[in-house]
């Protein structure tokens, strides 16, 4: 019994370790495209890219913002309606204390914030950042806005490393567009 | 049937391989260790009526951060602690305070096993130095909330639509050590060999729903034993913190009963009130002058009664100054007084402190 139990061991574990990473891929895409879906109707499409950022661009965003990009990449929804696009998702990452939290940014196609949404959260502190109430905060702002945390962003107590690392992460990505909305 | 095995192996590994590959896509999770702290030093003054001032110059708290992520759902963390500089004798102490391994299923649900943070108050669990106001941690969070109060234990916790909740089962209190100067606070095992006869439970609920505000409750009991004693003790308390547009306004209250002994009951509550005046001057950096009022009593209800009840209340008011150049670095300074109920001796105190978070 013991011994068909290691030998089948690899298979076993090889399928398991598949399916925990399939899973999590799989599970960011399915919230991103239910966001889309509950925001514009089921009659959109999209279309997905992964968009490599130029060093320039991703290096005066950095130094504007005061915190560097999850990597050299990151992923653009583009979100149309009878082939007329109506409005972009940026799909990009911040580190929370340990781990990365996955957020997405819907903006219309002047550059403003539709709505942000915390996608994935791994820690065990700090998840109150996915609060729908504090995300409601952005909506709205633009390239132009304030994101001063404790000021025209609220912060939540005992997620306060999560509340300023999410508010650079989204303030990096309003920069971004404006930065590369003409090649979108 | 080796051939077919090898074969059934093999096309895993391909599927795997294939898999991965499209997996990669949106799996932004990586390995990784952590390393990261805190540590505040502080000048101490203080001078009762009929004494001689004291002065004292501490490196109060050092501590590291240890965590390593195994994969999105399994993790490690730890805090080692050195207080007041060396462990010599009584003098100085090094603690684990954290050590546990953390199972994040998703944000509604995770758990924790090791040595765990009792999820009391609101200093417990978060109290770097820059997230309380004044040099030393509120005396309510000493006396009535013993922090950092750590043992080991588990705990299950998640947030969902805006409520925080947390459930603690640990190592209890040793009952023998309770006084009416200090409630439970010496009566932590701090994870040393811990009796288990009786363990400690606890539970937190917060609301974070709206912006900027969090509030909520927890109930922690424990049937505390001694080697001479036996006390059961429930420690009810009610917290919220609100901070937006650079106002930051706390309050926290708390009661502990005592089933036997002398103290029936410990009592206590303070309020903070601040604001960053770096709005009003358009910096990144925060200036914040605070306000706070507290009031202890340690053995609020004896059965004794009379001047027992009078004996370690007092109250206290305390203004001072946090700057911050950056979120991660506070400078401090605060100047209060105490007055005991008893007989009205005024206890003045100064202080001067450095914090720091990484």
């Amino acid at each position: 019994m013991i011994s068909n139990t290691l030998r089948y061991l690899p298979i076993i574990l090889s399928l398991h370790f598949c399916a925990g990473v399939i899973t999590s891929a799989q599970e960011i895409k399915e919230e991103v495209e239910k966001i889309i879906g509950n925001t514009f109707g089921e009659e959109v499409s999209y279309m997905i890219q992964k968009y490599s950022l130029s060093p320039e661009i991703k290096k005066k965003i950095e130094i504007e913002v005061k915190q560097r990009f999850f990597d050299a990449y990151i992923y653009i929804y583009t979100v149309s309606l009878d082939d007329t696009t109506i409005a972009y998702g940026f799909l990009d990452n911040v580190y929370g204390k340990t781990m990365p939290i996955t957020f997405l940014v819907l903006l219309t196609t002047e550059g403003n914030i539709i709505s942000s949404d915390i996608i994935k959260y791994r820690e065990p502190y700090g998840g109150e950042v996915s609060n729908e109430s504090w995300n409601d905060q952005f909506t709205g702002k633009n390239s132009k806005s304030d994101f001063t945390v404790g000021k025209t962003i609220s912060s939540i107590s005992g997620a306060t490393i999560s509340v300023n690392s999410v508010t650079k992460g989204i303030r990096k990505l309003i920069l971004l567009y404006q930065s590369i909305k003409d090649e979108l | 049937m080796k051939k077919r095995y090898l074969s059934v192996v093999f096309i895993i590994t391909i599927l795997f391989m294939f898999e991965k590959s499209l997996a990669q896509d949106f799996d932004f999770f990586e390995p990784k260790v952590t390393i990261a702290g805190y540590g505040e030093v502080h000048y101490n003054y203080s001078k009762t009526e009929i004494d001689k001032s004291k002065k004292t110059l501490d490196f109060h708290r050092f501590v590291l951060f240890v965590g390593y992520t195994w994969s999105e759902k399994w993790s490690f963390k730890s805090e080692i602690e050195l207080e007041h500089n060396i462990v010599d004798g009584e003098k100085g102490e090094l603690e684990l305070e954290q050590a546990f391994v953390n199972f994040h299923h998703a944000n509604y649900f995770g758990f924790q096993a090791g040595v765990v943070l009792v999820p009391a108050g609101l200093t417990n669990e978060y109290h770097e130095p820059p997230r309380f106001f004044g040099v030393e941690r509120p005396d309510y969070a000493k006396v009535i909330i013993p922090t950092t109060w750590f043992g080991n234990g588990v705990a299950l916790y998640g947030n969902t639509k805006g409520l925080d909740y947390k459930l603690t089962v640990m190592e209890g209190l040793n009952s023998d050590k309770f006084s009416p100067g200090s409630g439970i606070r010496d009566g932590r095992q701090k994870g040393f060999k811990a009796d288990a006869s009786h363990l400690l439970y606890n539970a937190k609920l917060d609301y974070t729903g709206i912006s900027g505000l969090r509030f909520g409750a927890s109930y922690a009991y424990n049937n505390a034993q001694g080697d001479s004693t036996s006390n059961t003790i429930g420690l009810a308390e009610f917290h919220a913190q609100y901070q937006n547009h650079g106002l930051y306004s706390v309050f926290e209250i708390g009661n502990i009963t005592y089933s036997t002994g002398e103290v029936e009951a410990s009592h206590g509550y303070y309020f903070d009130l601040a604001y960053n005046l770096g709005l009003l001057f358009g910096i990144e950096s925060k200036i914040i002058p605070f306000f706070r009022y507290s009031d202890i009593n340690t053995a609020a209800k004896t059965k004794l009664g009379g001047d027992s009840q009078k004996e370690y209340h007092y109250t206290q008011w305390m203004i001072g100054l946090s700057f911050q150049p950056i979120d991660q670095l506070v400078f401090k300074i605060d100047y209060g007084k105490n007055e005991q109920e008893l007989n009205s001796r005024e206890t003045t105190l100064f202080n001067l402190g450095v914090g720091y978070v990484f």
